[in-house]
């Protein structure tokens, strides 16, 4: 682990009893402990990009209840996102997008038993501290809430939970790892039901790593240079020929042919935000865009979970008269 | 052991579950094992994909979302027969598919493969936060002297061991220390000896018939010693026998 902050909420929490559900007992002490076998370790990158890396090949839906929880587990959600409004929802209602209220995380904590996740605001470390105290199993740290600081994004090596964000090309998302992040995805436009800028923005991430896979060492300090990313990750990303944390898709997924639309274009994996609960029939929906992420590769099993899906939720062209703005740009 | 790569098998196709899930970190591993056996790796999606498979691996992911998407291919009962003669390895969500019984399912239950005499509590160790890496020691490995790094990642705790009569005895390769189990009520047994180092809460690895379970992720480190181990331990011998040694 790297070395705390000052805003650390390492120091003053324990890593005792933060469980879900029944767990009122403190866990056993386990915090580093030195010497022989008992050297334990919690919250170290390892377990933090791991647990995305068990999420690949899934979909995380976004819910604003436990009964939509407990619908998306039941369609074969690998994670949920708990929110108290859905991306399209918040551009509709306009106003400051918060953290949602932890009593309403905590119902869908005690819904299901796949992991919860939810968002706090650009730069907004507190709101990561209450997550974190509230045992969430990882952060979004998001565009789709309204910024509290537009110069830093936390830094996410100080937490023992783990870190989602999303970029818009390779140099912002290798920014986004240097502060801690151990999952990145793509921006999109959430809330429009528009594809169109997840899929610039996946290409624009392939397209860079596939350009710096082939340059010198000497080229890769121009490149990181010009990308406004750190040489190491640079080019350990050359290396691998892609990123170095998982990848998935997000922002503006709304049929199981979008979703496999981006795993084609190279994604581990999809969240789906406004996009089932605003659709005629949530729970086939949900459930079609799941078998669509795992046979993405297969036209026939497309075809067969695309039919009969009832409406889908209602698209928006992405232009300057978007209602709520365009909400990639925040953040950078 | 050296006896049997040399007579037995030239090759074998391992299959690895790829529904959901850390598939590709294990494609990788087996695939740069370097062993004289020549390993071909088939990503199973489809019943037909299983069929070519002398073993499976079952990698961890969402336990939940792996057995709806294996029901919703069919796969369920194909699964449940090849754990009945061939060898599998579950790491994780494939450990707990391939447990008897579950605790802490999600609610109104969950489908499960079996295959294995053992009860597993689903995020044992409660969430996210209490996500931990340890050292093992695990004699069954080459080299044992050196440990081995558990990465335990919302993992499932052994809840009890359901041994019949008929059951092939289990063969414990890892446990972790008392003092790591998780206090979590549901999972201290009245009258139980905490500090029992044979509470069956501390295993974390361990081998039944020709099955492996890990409730941590090998496929996460760089240390292929448990890929090496099911290979030569689990699957060769079965191959060599022509069909599964799972009584013995």
């Amino acid at each position: 682990m790297s070395t705390p902050a000052n805003n650390t909420p390492q120091s003053q929490t324990s890593v005792q009893g933060v469980g879900t559900t029944s767990t009122p007992l403190p866990a056993p002490a386990r915090t580093q402990k030195d010497g022989g076998i008992g050297n334990t370790a919690v919250g170290t990158f390892g377990v933090k990009s791991g647990l995305a890396q068990m999420l690949k090949g899934g979909v995380i839906m976004d819910v604003v209840n436990a009964e939509q929880a407990r619908i998306a587990e039941e369609a074969g959600a690998c994670a949920v996102m708990a929110l108290e409004r859905v991306p399209a929802d918040i551009r509709h209602h306009g106003g400051v997008a918060r953290m949602s209220d932890p009593e309403m995380i905590k119902s869908i904590m005690d819904a299901v038993t796949i992991p919860v996740m939810a968002k706090i605001r650009i730069g907004h470390f507190v709101e990561a501290q209450i997550l974190q105290q509230i045992g969430i199993d990882y952060i979004d740290e998001s565009e789709v809430l309204t910024p509290a600081d537009e110069e830093n994004h936390v830094n996410k090596h100080s937490f023992k939970v783990p870190f989602v964000c999303g970029a818009r090309n390779l140099g912002e998302a290798l920014r986004r790892i240097s502060e801690g992040a151990a999952f990145i995805r793509t921006k999109g436009e959430a809330g429009t039901g528009n594809v169109v800028e997840a899929v610039r923005h996946q290409r624009s991430v392939m397209s860079e790593i596939r350009k710096a896979g082939v340059m010198s060492e000497e080229e890769l300090y121009a490149y990181a240079k010009e990308i406004q990313a750190p040489f190491h990750l640079l080019k350990e990303t050359a290396r691998l020929k892609r990123l170095p944390v998982v990848n998935f898709a997000a922002g503006g997924i709304a049929t199981p042919a979008d979703a496999a639309l981006m795993m084609q274009l190279g994604c581990d994996g999809v969240f789906v935000g406004s996009g089932i609960f605003l659709s005629g029939d949530p729970a086939k929906r949900a459930r079609a865009i799941v078998q669509a992420v795992t046979h993405y590769n297969n036209p026939k099993v497309l075809a067969d979970v695309s039919e009969g899906l009832g409406e889908a939720m209602v698209g928006l062209t992405i232009d300057k008269d978007l209602k709520g703005g365009r909400m990639a740009g925040r953040g950078n | 052991m050296n006896e049997l790569i040399e007579n037995g098998p030239k090759s074998m196709v391992i299959g690895i579950l790829a529904l959901q899930g850390a598939f590709a970190e294990h494609q990788v591993m087996l695939q740069k094992l370097g062993l004289q056996v020549e390993i071909c790796v088939n990503l199973v999606r489809s019943v037909q994909d299983l069929q070519t498979c002398d073993a499976l691996v079952i990698p961890g992911g969402e336990s939940t979302t792996i057995a709806l998407l294996a029901k919703l291919s069919g796969l369920l009962d194909p699964l449940r027969e090849f754990l009945r003669t061939k060898p599998v390895w579950g790491s994780c969500a494939g450990a707990i598919l391939m447990s008897r019984n579950v605790t802490n399912a999600k609610k109104g239950g969950q489908d499960l493969l079996g295959g294995l005499s053992v009860t597993t509590t689903r995020n044992g160790w409660g969430s996210q936060i209490e996500s931990f890496e340890v050292p093992l020691v695990v004699q069954s490995l080459s080299q044992p002297d050196r440990p081995f790094q558990g990465v335990f990642i919302r993992a499932p705790v052994v809840f009890s061991v359901d041994l019949t009569p008929e059951d092939p005895p289990l063969q414990i390769i890892a446990r972790v220390p008392v003092q790591l189990l998780p206090d979590a009520q549901h999972l201290v047994l009245q009258n139980q000896n905490l500090a029992d180092p044979l509470n069956p809460r501390t295993i974390v690895a361990f081998r039944q018939g020709n099955h492996l379970f890990t409730s941590f992720h090998p496929e996460l480190t760089k240390d292929d010693r448990f890929h090496t181990y099911f290979v030569q331990e689990c699957v060769i011998p079965s191959l060599v026998t022509g069909r599964s040694s799972l009584i013995r």
